[in-house]
């Protein structure tokens, strides 16, 4: 699978500054390393672009985890020196699996269960009704996402909570029919 | 009285919001996931109120009895209050 290096790619990069600064300097490292055999006077745009272009090459490496040969391949059509080339295999294949761990990490969180509280409770009377012997069930539903602490505050008959349970409890069963149980196995 | 008010926009209301609603009941709890045997009595309230934009915001909290019975107290002070003015 060979790399795509048009212009227009520098572009995608909004996450630079949320990689591992050591990671940053050996970008810059190897961008001024490669401007300082090309050319002397260069303008802090082309220092950027480099920088980013480098970034570019590296998280899409990673990210479609190429093979060294078809990383060599896209390294290629640079025209670089061996030694420059050799140099970004190997910036490629030490820091890959780290890169692959900081872009799993971008992908969209949902909020996930931390815990729950639930209260049954008899409503006695309301404004509009008096006298009434009404069974309710309240929740307080404890969330986690990104990083952040949400809590929602639900309320429901017994009725439809028994319905709701067997709704989970049927997704569950469906996690030990065979079709699941072959999905799940060949994951594995 | 039943029913929602229509909001009436005077010049407070451009600072402060707008009460449209005040819903109450009272409850009792028998249960719950940490005390599993309760006679609690609570009365909850949910207000309704408009903000200058007319976007209207629940806003629901529970009082215990001696609470609501301060709440109460401190309402009817107002509303004595009000009548020497």
């Amino acid at each position: 699978m060979l790399l795509d290096l048009s212009e227009e790619h520098k572009e995608h990069l909004s996450f630079l500054p949320q990689v591992d600064s050591a990671v940053v300097a050996e970008f810059g490292r190897i961008a001024v390393e490669f401007l300082r055999r090309g050319k002397l006077n260069v303008s802090s745009d082309t220092v950027q672009h480099g920088v980013e272009g480098l970034t570019y090459l590296l998280t899409e490496s990673s990210k479609l985890m190429i093979s060294e040969l078809d990383f060599q391949d896209s390294v290629f059509v640079l025209g670089f020196s061996e030694e420059l080339n050799k140099l970004l295999l190997q910036l490629y294949l030490d820091n890959r699996k780290e890169i692959r761990t900081i872009l799993s990490e971008l992908a969209p969180d949902l909020p996930s269960y931390h815990s729950l509280e639930w209260r049954l409770d008899v409503q006695l009377a309301s404004r509009s009704l008096r006298q009434q012997i009404k069974p309710a069930v309240t929740i307080k539903l404890h969330l986690n996402h990104n990083g952040g602490h949400n809590t929602s505050i639900l309320q429901t008959d017994p009725a439809t909570l028994l319905h709701l349970v067997q709704q989970l409890e049927q997704a569950l069963e469906e996690m030990k029919t065979n079709h699941c149980r072959r999905v799940v196995r060949n994951i594995k | 009285m039943e029913g929602v008010l229509e909001p009436l926009l005077d010049a407070k209301s451009q600072v402060t919001n707008q009460l449209i609603d005040f819903q109450w009941k009272l409850g009792m709890v028998v249960s719950s996931d940490s005390c599993r045997s309760l006679k609690y009595p609570y009365v909850a309230v949910m207000l309704k109120a408009a903000d200058h934009s007319g976007q209207i915001k629940n806003k629901l909290f529970e009082m215990t009895i001696p609470q609501f019975q301060n709440f109460y107290r401190q309402c009817k002070e107002t509303a004595a209050i009000i009548e020497t003015v």
